[in-house]
């Protein structure tokens, strides 16, 4: 199900309820918190919780698998990690990729002139599989590489895999900051639980009101388009785009962190202000940071990082971040995506590398116009995120630089209208909020203007309505 | 390490501002329940009314399954937005004894539906199909809202299963939950200059019908009361160029309700067409678009159907058609009468037991 839904508002109501009986245990609690999230998965297509079950079964007994080998020679505990491996890359590469690996073998022959032509494939592509089999990974690799024991309570791990304010869409949890949350037992005290519910009218509102209602027309209308695109309209589509992206994903990890607190558990941060950025290691650090801390930890860092040569570097960031952009959807065009973000993050080490400049400017001008034209370029990445084709991202590219000065007009003057407000909104927050914290802005801030605040935004929640629109991260 | 077996260190605990989160939480309660009872007050005031109950393919898959499960009488209306506001449910009962199930969608055409119907061995009922010759003898097959309708039922999750009936409930508490009346849809409808030729979202659809239970449809009231409204859907409906439409579409059209027609007939089920009222230009541009005699007439000679075009009844002509497209909700029930008397002469299955499949 999904958080922006009557049927979450009911599922969640009544969790809430169950959490806080006081005379239930705290194992039945679990109990609950764990059956609540199969029933939340399982609520979009009941059949794909075996595979959720597959990948926390098989997990469960590699990493123990592991451990129990750990006197024993490297390369059992590799062969056990190579399962691990190959199973959950084995899910999501039949699930996710298989229809693009047989698309793209059929292009190889053809290429050598022998015609294949590949089965029809109707596979869905369950929900959140990307996200729950990193996270089944990052157990096993930490129990390989020796950062932890396997957990001793098959219900804390199974709890920790599908705990249901992440198991979708994230933020990709580890082991080390979640398991610990369920030794003890865990109800969230009053402010937690206010605190909680603030946080999941503000992921609403960025969702509802402005991700689907404020800027999602404009992005579809712009990116479906079949001809050619101008210079306006495909500047305020991408810009659309990058707005409704960041608070779909943004309002999604905000909603899911808020359901957590409810419950008294505490989630990570997914997103820091990521278009306050000043050049890409820093939008890195700001922008799906569970993913981005994953690939490092689990993919960057094993390669070698920037251990080895300079070139060796290099090639390990370009892998990481096309890998990165795989990891996305089976499209050459989210390859590019990644691959022009690890050409940013390459151009930009090389300079400071180059000049031996470290750190911030000092003048907030300078810092400002750093902000603007790291944006500009991750605007350009979107292109090739959002557009369905080379020829569809060449169409707005060439919008983009005025090579399609004749283009009919394609955006109403009100959409545009919103693009604009909203966006300069979502960039001005960002730039403010760039040093700061929520929860210490909300501290120093007169109640009542947090107040009034929020409850615009629930208002604006309740009469846009919404159409229960699935979160654009639910297809990767 | 904890007794989790993992470091400790990096386990996530959240801060907690420090500010007055109970008062906080009071003052948005009271504001929001102010702010949403005027805006219940107002939606009301333009016209909403509790109980309508916003049609969406959730809406559609509910009468659909009845079909599946065998719980109907042996009628089903497929179509667009005519047969759908045009025929009254009750009436239809009262003269035939027999509840139809509502299947038509408004702005789609209904031939996907019909070949559905068509395909499936085990439906032997009578199908009426509304023809709105514009939509039915063309291509275009319908707004995103209903696309992939046919099979939805099969595919509905249970969670939007649920979410529907919950919204159903809270829709028969409150009348501003209505997707035409939205925030969003309230500020594209604003009317400001635009670049060239650009299709405006103020030139959108926007609320024309009311839906209840059963998918019992009705022209909005909105409509029959204001002016404004009225001559919007009018230019909505436009532009009444009478440019004619594609023959080989209309071809296409015909040969599939051929085949459709066919197969259904095979598997004990019937077909019969309808061709509800339009008035004014729209009636003009249909005239000249499409031609009764290249399409209407073609469609009945070559499937062999029995068909009712209202210009053939002069108590389906007399009928009042607000906005040119769709009857007034008085006329819909006049009509959906003189249709269902219709039925009774010529079709003798009406007569008889129903053949659906248990």
């Amino acid at each position: 199900m999904v958080f922006n839904s009557l049927t979450f508002l009911v599922f969640f109501v009544v969790l809430l309820v169950l959490h806080h009986l006081p005379f239930l245990s705290w194992r039945a609690k679990k109990v609950n918190l764990l059956i609540a999230s199969y029933v939340f998965y399982a609520a979009w297509n009941p059949p794909f919780i075996l595979l959720l079950w597959a990948s926390t079964i098989v997990d469960w007994f590699i990493a123990r698998g592991i451990y129990g080998a750990r006197d024993k020679s490297r390369a059992v505990r590799r062969s056990w990690l190579v399962i691990s491996v190959a199973v959950n890359i084995g899910f999501i590469g039949f699930f996710k990729y298989g229809e693009f690996l047989l698309q793209n073998w059929q292009a190889l022959m053809s290429t050598f002139g022998i015609v294949y032509v590949p089965p029809e494939w109707n596979i869905v592509l369950p929900v959140g599989i990307s996200f729950y089999t990193f996270v089944t990974m990052s157990y096993t690799l930490d129990v390989y590489l020796g950062r932890a024991r396997p957990i001793p309570s098959f219900l804390n791990y199974a709890l920790f895999v599908t705990f249901f304010p992440h198991l979708v869409a994230g933020p990709i949890v580890r082991p080390t900051q979640l398991v610990p949350q369920f030794d003890e037992p865990k109800q969230a005290n009053r402010s937690q639980l206010l605190w909680g519910l603030g946080l999941m009218i503000l992921g609403l509102f960025e969702k509802v009101v402005i991700a689907d209602g404020g800027l999602s027309s404009a992005a579809d209308s712009v990116f479906a388009a079949e001809k050619p695109v101008g210079f306006w309209d495909a500047w305020l589509g991408t810009l659309a785009f990058s707005g409704q992206i960041f608070c779909d994903f943004a309002g999604y990890s905000t909603i899911a962190v808020g359901a957590a607190l409810c419950l008294g558990f505490g989630l990570p941060d997914n997103f820091r202000m990521p278009y306050a950025a000043i050049g890409f290691s820093d939008f890195w650090r700001r922008w799906h940071i569970s993913l981005s801390t994953w690939l490092r930890d689990y993919l960057y860092i094993p390669l070698g990082g920037n251990r080895g040569t300079e070139v060796r570097t290099y090639v390990n960031l370009m892998l990481t971040m096309l890998l990165g952009g795989l990891w996305h959807g089976a499209r050459w065009t989210f390859v590019v995506w990644g691959g022009l973000h690890g050409l940013y993050l390459a151009v930009e080490r090389w300079i400071r590398d180059r000049t031996g400049i470290a750190g911030d400017p000092v003048h907030w001008f300078n810092r400002l116009t750093l902000v603007l034209v790291t944006y500009l370029l991750v605007n350009i990445t979107w292109v090739f995120f959002r557009a369905h084709s080379f020829e569809g991202a060449a169409r707005m590219l060439s919008g983009m630089v005025g090579l399609a000065p004749d283009a009919e007009p394609l955006l109403p003057t009100i959409y545009m209208i919103k693009v604009a407000v909203l966006v300069t909104a979502i960039v001005a927050t960002h730039w403010w909020m760039r040093d700061r914290e929520l929860e210490r802005v909300v501290s120093r801030t007169p109640w009542w203007v947090t107040g009034l605040a929020a409850a615009a935004m629930l208002f604006a929640v309740i009469v846009t309505q919404g159409s229960g629109t699935a979160f654009i991260y639910f297809q990767f | 390490m904890g007794n989790s077996g993992h470091w400790t260190e990096e386990v996530t605990v959240r801060e907690i501002p420090r500010a007055r989160l109970v008062a906080m939480s009071w003052l948005v309660l009271a504001l929001v329940v102010v702010g949403v009872a005027a805006w219940e007050w107002k939606m009301r005031t333009v016209g909403l009314v509790v109980g309508d109950l916003d049609d969406s393919k959730a809406q559609w898959a509910v009468e659909r399954r009845k079909i599946a499960a065998g719980h109907f009488d042996d009628v089903v209306l497929v179509g667009s937005s005519r047969i759908l506001f045009d025929t009254n449910l009750d009436v239809f009962e009262e003269v035939s004894g027999r509840r139809p199930i509502q299947l038509a969608l408004a702005g789609t055409n209904p031939r996907p539906i019909l070949t559905a119907f068509a395909n499936d061995p085990g439906f032997r009922s009578l199908v009426i199909v509304d023809v709105t010759p514009d939509i039915y003898f063309g291509d275009w097959l319908g707004i995103p809202e209903f696309s992939g309708v046919v099979d939805y039922w099969k595919v509905q999750s249970p969670s939007e299963r649920f979410g529907n009936e919950v919204g159903i409930f809270l829709s028969r508490q409150l009348a501003f939950l209505d997707s035409d009346y939205t925030l969003p849809k309230l500020i594209d409808q604003l009317d400001v200059p635009n670049r060239g030729d650009i299709v405006r979202p103020y030139l959108s659809v926007w609320k024309v019908w009311e839906t209840n239970d059963d998918r019992q449809t009705y022209l909005w009231s909105g409509i029959e009361r204001n002016e404004r409204l009225r001559q919007h859907a009018r230019t909505v409906w436009g532009p009444f160029d009478g440019a004619p439409m594609d023959p080989k579409a209309i071809d296409r059209a015909i040969q599939e309700s051929v085949e459709a027609v066919r197969k259904i007939r095979a598997h004990g089920g019937e077909v019969v067409f309808i061709r509800p009222p339009s008035a004014g230009l729209y009636y003009e541009h249909e005239q000249r678009a499409a031609p009764r005699g290249k399409t209407w007439d073609r469609l009945l000679r070559e499937t062999g159907a029995f068909g009712i075009h209202f210009e053939d009844y002069p108590e389906m002509r007399a009928l009042d058609v607000p906005e040119w497209s769709h009857l007034s909700r008085d006329s819909a029930k006049a009509f959906t009468r003189a249709y269902a008397q219709v039925l009774m002469k010529e079709v003798p299955r009406l007569h008889e037991p129903p053949r659906r499949k248990s």
